[in-house]
């Protein structure tokens, strides 16, 4: 199954595989979010929405549903 | 000979650009606006070495040269219009240490419109604690810039970057990426097209015609023929550009910049550990929020008593050395108590300021945006909603401008319309002495009563905001697409030099633009107080003595009687009696009246309205306070600030829409008349029927 | 004397504050340039 960014948990890690761009503002692009470069969830507000990410040493939130549109690959934590 | 330069400092949000901005001008700066437009301006003046001035201008924070807000555009018309006046000899990038990568795509954009660019790395003072070094020497020479290390902070340098702004003509325009490697096919054409042209430039032009539908540039004409792309194939060039620039901005820093992490002390993850947690996050939230509203009460309190007596005994003061006469009693009467009715709040505001000015440098902001967004989403607003419904305890004006960086119109629109009911320092001036007269003094736990009154009123504020946001998400049919972005910047102590130039400008900001209105309706108040038609007014003294001559009354007494019999037949007693019918099941006065009438140019007018009405006629040297206090029902006796009409009152102010500032800039930032007409009908009518029904319960 | 010189500057004051409050509500300002794009559509990209 393709993972996306919503499917990680507090503390995950991944590497982003495909950003659909159709869906994601031009802006989350320019913070780094961008196929190759690794994310981390660094915290959940309640609901598991908004979440609080860092993409490439960017620290920024976003919503759920912006997620689901960003494909990663997990990273087992070492 | 003294020879000017423009510099233009330009940087993403959170780099400490202001900080720069502030080190290199000091207090010299002035803040206005871009015409037109409300975009904030902040422009100063820097002295450099060699007899050069420069004049800096501070541009709004972006990330990129796509600009997708009213303050982005600012950025780009300003960098693609060499005939503006301002158009910067040189660029100023500022950029954080800690986030170099990121901050470096716009340094490489402006670097491609090949305007002289220097690039500031700033917060050196935080690369030992994060394990970072740099290769000053490799990255200027990669970059193709001259850098700056600094760290406003520590206050270091600073005199390099003025060094270095001085030699502008050393700096080199050549560009960091070619424009044609992010698609050889469609930017060859392009310039093939466009011989003449800086190809970026083409570009930057084409992507935000596209992104923001801006018809008013001439080259825009000659390249519409050429948009053969679609929306979204443009777009996908943008993917392509900014990757293309990620590469070779990680290329550079790979050799440039090396990061030990184990070295790396991170505050950040502590705090947000706390700061973002599910339930301590908010309780810290609510418990910073009870903080601010104890000490806007308690902490302005000497100050306050202080003003409003040296205004008062200065009246008395002007009354005895000027010569007696017209004029002498407009001053004493009217100007002073007028403008002490805004000195007077000029402590609360400003701490009202230093506090939101410390919570958006420390970066706590973000976290509450990111804590909130979830709940504000139940009722239509965003999580970047906060950010204006909190700033608009200071004023609406700034909050509704703040709303620019909510991507989703619905969602923008419904904060702008509902931001004016929370409650706004205008509205601080007429809380704090209606307050003061009709709530008992006391304490509830650690809490006085009155403070509690203020953080309910607050309280109701926010409420009606959100639950009107709610009425509205579900009424108002607006399609759009929302993206949520926010940053979360690392926390930082706030620089008390930052924070410090915040609260004096804004206060001097609230203050002129304010008092200048004030002055002129307390002028024009008094006018109409004291000049009256007709023959109860002109001969009040003889129809007073006749009326009482058989009542053996003190020669003060006397006086008193014939003042309000003048005031109650001068120009604003007649217009004020005539509106008392439709104000009396309010509970208050045609006084009150006048008082709110005026208070639709600005709320803060009330305080300054009574205390010039008590005014006019009485010769004691005494307080507003005092004064008011002593006024009494003409209807049923008593005391006229009753609990009941005293609670109306406060309610009438809570939801009522008494700004016209306000209303220009809903205008404004709607493009419409509708919204801002709407707000002014439905707030102030549901007002009306607030305060009727709270006196009627009450009285 | 004096009576008329204060008349005279009352009159004035109330002249100056009625002309400025009239330029700042009553009169349209002028410089008014479309805020962003033709269609209404700031801010909703």
């Amino acid at each position: 199954m393709q993972h996306t960014l919503a499917h990680l948990k507090k503390g995950e890690r991944g590497v982003i595989t495909d950003v659909s761009s159709d869906h994601i503002p031009l802006k989350l692009l320019e913070m780094g979010c961008l196929p190759g470069n690794e994310v981390e969830l660094v915290q959940v507000a309640p609901f598991a929405d908004p979440m609080y990410l860092n993409i490439n040493g960017s620290h920024l939130a976003i919503r759920k549903e912006t997620a689901i549109h960003i494909l990663i690959e997990k990273v087992a934590n070492e | 000979m003294s020879k000017q330069i423009n510099v233009a400092l330009i940087g993403n949000p959170n780099t400490g650009k202001t900080s720069v901005f502030n080190a290199l001008t000091g207090l010299n700066q002035k803040v206005g606006n871009y015409p037109g437009i409300t975009v904030e301006k902040k422009e100063g003046v820097c002295r450099l070495p060699r007899g050069i001035k420069a004049h800096i201008i501070d541009l709004p924070g972006t990330y990129s040269l796509n600009a997708s807000s009213l303050d982005e555009n600012v950025v780009i018309e300003l960098l693609l219009n060499k005939n503006d006046k301002d158009f910067p000899d040189i660029a100023v990038v500022v950029t954080d240490v800690e986030n170099l990568k990121r901050n470096l795509l716009l340094f490489t954009q402006i670097k491609d419109l090949e305007i002289p660019t220097l690039l500031v790395i700033n917060m050196a003072d935080r690369m030992r604690y994060k394990g970072i070094s740099l290769d000053i020497d490799y990255l200027e020479a990669h970059l193709k810039t001259k850098i700056a290390l600094i760290s406003t902070r520590k206050n270091e340098g600073i005199d390099g970057l003025r060094e270095l702004i001085t030699n502008y003509k050393e700096v080199s325009t050549e560009p960091c990426l070619k424009t044609t490697d992010i698609d050889p096919a469609y930017f060859e054409n392009l310039q093939k097209a466009f011989p003449n042209q800086l190809l970026y430039k083409l570009w930057l032009v084409i992507t935000q015609d596209v992104n923001f539908g801006k018809t008013d540039r001439k080259e825009i004409d000659a390249v519409t023929s050429f948009k053969t792309k679609s929306k979204a194939d443009l777009k996908r060039l943008q993917q392509k550009e900014t990757i293309k620039r990620y590469q070779f901005i990680n290329n550079v820093l790979k050799k440039g910049q090396t990061i030990d992490l184990s070295q790396a002390k991170d505050l950040r993850i502590k705090l947000d550990r706390i700061l973002t947690h599910k339930v301590w996050g908010y309780v810290i939230f609510i418990a910073i929020l009870l903080l601010i509203f104890q000490a806007i009460y308690d902490w302005s309190e000497v100050p306050m008593d202080f003003i409003d007596g040296v205004f008062a005994s200065l009246s008395e003061w002007t009354k005895n050395v000027l010569p007696s006469g017209a004029f002498t009693d407009l001053i004493a009467e009217g100007i002073i108590p007028g403008l002490g009715g805004i000195v007077i709040f000029i402590p609360q505001i400003a701490f009202l300021f230093l506090f939101i000015a410390v919570l958006e440098e420390s970066g706590y902001m973000s976290r509450v945006v990111f804590l909130m967004d979830k709940i504000m989403r139940r009722f239509g607003l965003s999580g970047k909603s906060v950010v204006p419904l909190i700033s608009g305890t200071a004023c609406a004006i700034p909050a509704v401008m703040a709303t620019r960086n909510i991507e989703s119109w619905k969602e923008r629109l419904i904060t702008i319309l509902v931001t004016p009911f929370t409650t706004c320092s205008a509205r601080l001036p007429v809380y704090l002495i209606i307050i003061s007269l009709v709530i008992p003094k006391g304490k509830f736990l650690w809490l006085s009563y009155q403070a509690l009154t203020l953080m309910l009123l607050y309280f109701l504020g926010f409420a009606t905001a959100v639950l009107s946001a709610y009425i509205l998400s579900k009424r108002l049919k607006i399609k759009s697409r929302s993206f949520f972005v926010v940053e979360m910047p690392n926390y930082k102590l706030p620089m008390i030099k930052n924070v410090a130039i915040t609260v004096v400008e804004k206060t001097k900001s609230f203050v002129y633009g304010a008092g200048k209105i004030i002055l002129a309706i307390s002028i024009i108040l008094w006018f109409l107080a004291s000049y009256g038609p007709g023959d109860n007014f002109n001969n009040a003294e003889v129809i007073i003595k006749t009326e009482y001559a058989s009542e053996n009354l003190s020669e003060k007494d006397l006086q008193h009687k014939i003042a309000s019999h003048k005031l109650e037949h001068s120009f604003i007693g007649i217009a004020g009696r005539l509106i008392e019918p439709s104000i009396r099941p309010l509970g208050y006065d045609w006084k009150i009246g006048i008082a709110i009438i005026s208070s639709f140019a600005a709320r803060e007018v009330f305080v300054g309205t009574l205390a010039t009405i008590y005014s006019v006629g009485s010769d004691d040297e005494d307080t507003i306070k005092n004064r008011m206090a002593a006024e009494i029902n003409p209807v049923r006796g008593g005391p006229l600030f009753t609990f009941a009409s005293g609670i109306s009152l406060l309610l009438f102010y809570a939801f009522a829409m008494q700004c016209m500032s306000t209303l220009a800039i809903v205008k404004k930032e709607t493009n419409s008349w509708k919204w801002p007409v709407l707000q002014l009908a439905i707030m102030s009518s549901f007002a009306y029927l607030v305060a009727l029904v709270a006196f009627q319960f009450l009285k | 004397m004096n009576d008329i010189i204060q008349n005279i500057l009352v009159f004035t004051a109330i002249a100056l504050a009625m002309l400025f409050l009239i330029k700042k509500f009553i009169l349209p300002k002028s410089k008014t340039k479309k805020a962003c794009g033709n269609d209404n559509d700031c801010a909703c990209h």
